[in-house]
Order: structure tokens, then sequence, then C-alpha cells
């Protein structure tokens, strides 16, 4: 007995799906590892190319031996205030860099990534944009990778 | 988040710092640190170096202590924007 009724039937309530899981163990203590930052806050350095607010796809590298000072953020999306007094509240490159200093981490990885996150074309983010990134993480080396986003 | 597993994907573990756990939950992410924060200074309060390093730190160590994929771990550190 088949227990569907009509065929490609669906419920008008909206539920999301989460996609299936996705997972690299962790194989080396933390104090051997290169970590990069990522963020989708829209964080990039001063003498770069602005993202276009109404949507972007495109990612900027930050290097690791960017000082903080000469980083900003372009990001339509969200409140910009506490960013724009301190970056390191969203990409903590200073703190990261002391913790390097301090041993807690091999290294800030030579290439940190931002970029606009918060709506723009998920299909470029998936097929295009996130690989892209992983590409260059591997070959630079990196270890590990902390993000901010959401 | 889908930059966050694309790179996982590669073959890179990954932890992400949210503002708004439930929505990064829903996503897929493997592994997430929850501060309260809001959204905008998910690292901690602008200038408060304490609390920013204390984030930074102790979401670098659930990077390696969380086992289960999806796992969110709570930070005890709340920062309340003034608007």
């Amino acid at each position: 007995m088949s227990l569907t009724v009509l065929k490609g039937l669906q419920s008008e309530i909206f539920v999301p799906n989460t996609p299936p899981v996705v997972w690299t163990p962790v194989t080396k203590p933390l104090n051997e590892m290169v970590v990069a930052l990522a963020t989708a806050a829209g964080v990039h350095l001063k003498s770069d190319k602005r993202f276009n607010l109404a949507g972007d796809t495109s990612f900027r590298v930050v290097p690791g031996d960017a000082p903080s000072s000469e980083l900003m953020v372009s990001h339509g999306g969200y409140d910009n205030a506490d960013v724009n007094k301190d970056i390191n509240c969203m990409f903590p490159i200073d703190r990261m860099k002391e913790l390097a200093q301090e041993g807690v981490i091999k290294a800030l990885a030579p290439v940190n990534f931002g970029f606009m996150g918060g709506g723009g074309d998920v299909k470029v983010f998936t097929e295009e944009t996130g690989p892209q990134i992983a590409q260059q993480l591997k070959e630079e080396g990196v270890d590990a990778v902390l993000l901010t986003a959401g | 988040m889908i930059v966050q597993r694309a790179i996982e994907e590669a073959g890179i573990p990954t932890i992400i710092i949210a503002a708004l756990p439930p929505v990064v939950r829903q996503s897929g992410s493997p592994r997430v640190s929850a501060p309260l924060v809001p959204m905008g200074a998910n690292a901690g309060a602008p200038n408060d170096k304490e609390m920013q390093t204390a984030i930074t730190k102790e979401s670098l160590e659930a990077l390696v202590s969380i086992q289960t994929p999806g796992r969110i771990v709570n930070l005890p550190y709340e920062y309340v924007a003034e608007i």
C-alpha cells in the first residue's frame, strides 16, 4: 500500500533543510597550527576595492602581517559602528598575533579572507567563492580557520 | 555558513564565532562558538582586549575539543551594544 496520495504535495509551512554534515578532524595540537581568519563581515585593506553593498560574491585577501590600522569594512548588512571603532570586533587580527607570540597557536596564516556575507548569490558563493578561498588556504598550508559571521 | 563548509570540505578544520547560533546551526556549520554578542561584534566589544582575547582563544580551544559535527559551545562573555 502506498501512503502517497498526491505526488509532489508540499507543506505550506516553509521547512528549511540543514545541509549534510561536513567534517574534517583536527589532527594537531593548537600550538602547532597555522590558523587563518576568515570573515563574512566585509573586512579588507583600506587600499583594496570596496565591496558592492547591494551584493558581492568576490573576496579580499588580508595578509597576515597587515596592521589592523590598515583595515576597514564595507558591508551593507549589519551595524558597522563597533567594527568601525575597532576592526578586531569582527576580525581579531591583533588578538591572533598576540596568541601566536604567546605560543598558543604556531602562527597567523599569511593569507586571511574577507568577503560580504548575509545575502548575495548563494550559488556563486557555494560553487566559486567558497572553493576558491578554500583552495588558497590549502596552497598556503593553513591548518585551521577561525571565522566570524552570523 | 557556505564558505565555512567549503573550507571544511577541502580538508581544513574550522570554527565560526557566531552572534546568531540558531542561524549558523541551520546552515550546517561543523563547529560553532557563541558568546553573547550582537552581530557586528562577534569577537567581543570594541577596544575590550580582554574579552576579545578570551573569545578568540576559547573559540580556538573549542575547535580542538568539539568532537561532534554541528556542536555549539556557548562562551560566557556578554556585550550589549549601546544603540
